[in-house]
């Protein structure tokens, strides 16, 4: 039994993605869920607007964080179908009405809680795009992506990586194939599936959980079109740097993770430190959620969620044209006709 | 003399500071089967993906059909890589539809021996069944040059047979084949051989140039098993063939020493060496 332990630690020691995912995996974890588990926010972004904004603004609890470059005169519904804050106070109205963000599921409750110690008569408090705060409501959106992801960093990865380890990506180069017809038969079909479960999802969580679906559908499926293209490249980008179908799994699973964890699908942005939010702006989840949430709940017009869609973009275009440069090498690393280093 | 369909001139290949290839030349001519021969790790597979394009050349150029490796060359050209390259989910007919589409050509017709296993994936058939696809796959675009990598490996002798029946069938028709293989009795069938050793091509020509003057001394005694482990023992490269102990890459006056040493009585003679034999003395050298 001596010699088998032996055996078993050499090998653990040589593979260094499982000792990644022993020693690093734990530590993220701990980290992650120290500091961003955290379902309380404690700082509401609000907006206070309307003829007695001033007047209002200084009796709001600290919780709501007012922010100073929102002229008084916006449209207290529209700075929340635009997702610009969470909270809106429109203060022309008698008395002031209190505009919460159903769609940001936990500062709303958040703000609910802040405002039920306010005297009744003070404050109309009206929940928006989600008036009874449902999880469902909220999560649906983002479970899209979440699936979405899962399809194409997993799937993706396992029947590219299959190539390689059958050896029949070495067949494929030999074929008079050009690199570009390999790559899109192979992520084409993953992509078309893609689409369905999409579509299904979607369909599904309309029905069975009765979310809304108040904004473009067409908006909504360019949205999944772009975040689809990032997923996608990040399953082949995988791929080239995995040699068997477990090194791919292992991999996606590191970046399935963080996406699950930190792209606000679970838990809110907004009340994570700064110090690991920022994990959370660099990942394309956070972005769909933004999408997906702003089109299915709030109706977002292409206007508000430029930003989100100008964002996956520059991933889409990113991701996959290293995905596709690495994968081409792979397929024909003296298609450019030159030697190699010595 | 027709252009050669494959030619390499000096290639080299080297990873990091190992030179996995060494300064190799060769050619293959139209109906020629071209056979290269070297131990696990001599670089014959380096060398075969240098020459199908899936690995660039440190130094040295290869052509083939007179031009740079490319996609309008691989149109010309068949290859059965070691792993065969079948996929292994899809039907012995999904396979060869896929090979043919990718390649432009009609439906190439099902091996007689897979007719019945044509709807089986093609995981759950023999391999030496595996074999014979990939070859008919390799085949279907009527290639003027076959690149086989141990095409018989693991294949019963039988099938072995039927397959370098087909190989001389299509070099008979024009077709340039390069085939690398480990079997001398597969090295015999060649009409060229390349002998590669660490690399480096150590050897090349018909198969009495690749033997060369190796030497073998042939030693028959009452007890060839005490023989054998003598010689063995003395520290000789020691092969049996029937009774007879023979002996490579040493002398007469080293074998007498060792048998008389042994007690063993008996004259070491000398014998041609075999092609196997000559491999294990240039491989030593």
């Amino acid at each position: 039994m001596k010699a088998m332990i032996l055996k078993e630690f050499r090998e653990l020691r040589r593979d260094k993605r499982t000792m990644a995912m022993l020693i690093a995996l734990p530590i993220l974890l701990l980290v992650i869920f120290g500091y961003a588990a955290n379902f309380t926010v404690d700082e509401i972004p609000t907006a206070v607007v309307g003829d007695n904004a001033e007047q209002v603004e200084g009796q709001l609890p600290d919780l709501f964080a007012v922010e100073d470059d929102i002229s008084s005169d916006e449209d207290a519904q529209d700075l929340l179908r635009d997702n610009v804050v969470d909270v809106a106070v429109d203060t022309s109205t008698q008395p002031a009405t209190v505009y919460i963000d159903g769609s940001s599921l936990f500062a709303a409750q958040s703000a609910q809680a802040g405002l039920a110690q306010a005297p009744d008569d003070l404050v109309d408090v009206e929940v928006l795009y989600n008036p009874d705060l449902t999880t469902a409501w909220v999560m649906v959106p983002a479970l899209i992506g979440l699936i979405l992801t899962f399809i194409g960093t997993i799937i993706t990865s396992i029947g590219l990586v299959k190539e390689r380890q059958n050896g029949t990506i070495e067949q494929l180069a030999v074929m008079p194939l050009k690199a570009s017809e390999v790559i899109m038969g192979k992520i084409v079909p993953y992509f078309i599936l893609a689409c369905f479960d999409m579509i299904i999802v979607t369909v599904l969580g309309v029905w069975l959980f009765d979310v809304p679906f108040v904004g473009s559908v067409w908006l909504l499926a360019l949205g999944g079109a772009i975040f689809l293209f990032v997923v996608l490249g990040l399953g082949v980008l995988i791929s080239t740097a995995s040699q068997t179908q477990a090194q791919a799994i292992q991999m996606a699973m590191m970046m399935l993770l963080p996406q699950i964890l930190l792209s606000g699908f679970i838990f809110p942005l907004e009340a994570m430190p700064a110090g690991i939010s920022w994990i959370g702006y660099i990942l394309p989840l956070t972005y769909w959620v933004e999408i997906s949430q702003g089109i299915m709940l709030r109706g977002a017009g292409f206007d508000s969620l430029s930003w989100a869609f100008g964002v996956l973009v520059l991933m889409a275009v990113v991701i996959f044209t290293a995905a596709v440069v690495r994968f081409r090498r792979d397929l024909a690393p003296s298609a450019h006709g030159k030697k190699a280093s010595k | 003399m027709s252009e050669p369909l494959l030619r390499a001139s000096h290639v080299t290949r080297t990873f990091g500071h190992f030179t996995a290839v060494d300064d190799v030349s060769l050619t293959v001519e139209p109906g020629e089967i071209v056979g290269l021969l070297g131990a696990n790790g001599a670089g014959k597979t380096t060398l075969i993906r240098m020459i199908l394009g899936l690995l660039p050349a440190s130094e040295g150029d290869l052509e083939l059909f007179g031009a740079e490796p490319s996609i309008e060359t691989r149109t010309r050209l068949g290859y059965v890589p070691q792993g065969l390259g079948l996929w292994d989910s899809l039907t012995s007919r999904e396979n060869l539809d896929f090979v043919d589409d990718a390649y432009g050509v009609a439906s190439t017709p099902m091996p007689d021996a897979l007719a019945d296993l044509a709807d089986r994936p093609v995981g759950q058939i023999g391999l030496g069944y595996q074999r014979q696809l990939a070859f008919a796959a390799a085949l279907g675009h009527e290639p003027e040059l076959l690149v086989l990598d141990e095409p018989t490996s693991g294949v019963d002798p039988l099938s072995r047979a039927r397959l370098w029946d087909a190989i001389h069938e299509r070099a008979d028709s024009g077709v340039g084949v390069l085939v690398t293989t480990h079997y001398m009795q597969e090295a015999q069938q060649c009409d060229r051989l390349v002998l590669m050793s660490q690399g480096k091509q150590v050897a090349a020509g018909q198969e009495s140039d690749i033997i060369g003057d190796a030497a073998a001394l042939e030693v028959e005694t009452d007890d060839w098993r005490a023989t054998f482990a003598a010689l063995s023992d003395a520290g000789l490269l020691v092969s049996l063939a029937g009774t007879r102990v023979r002996v490579v890459d040493s002398d007469a006056d080293a074998v007498s020493k060792a048998l008389a040493d042994a007690g063993i009585q008996g004259q070491p003679e000398h014998a041609t060496a075999t092609l196997e034999e000559a491999m294990v003395v240039r491989e030593r050298a």
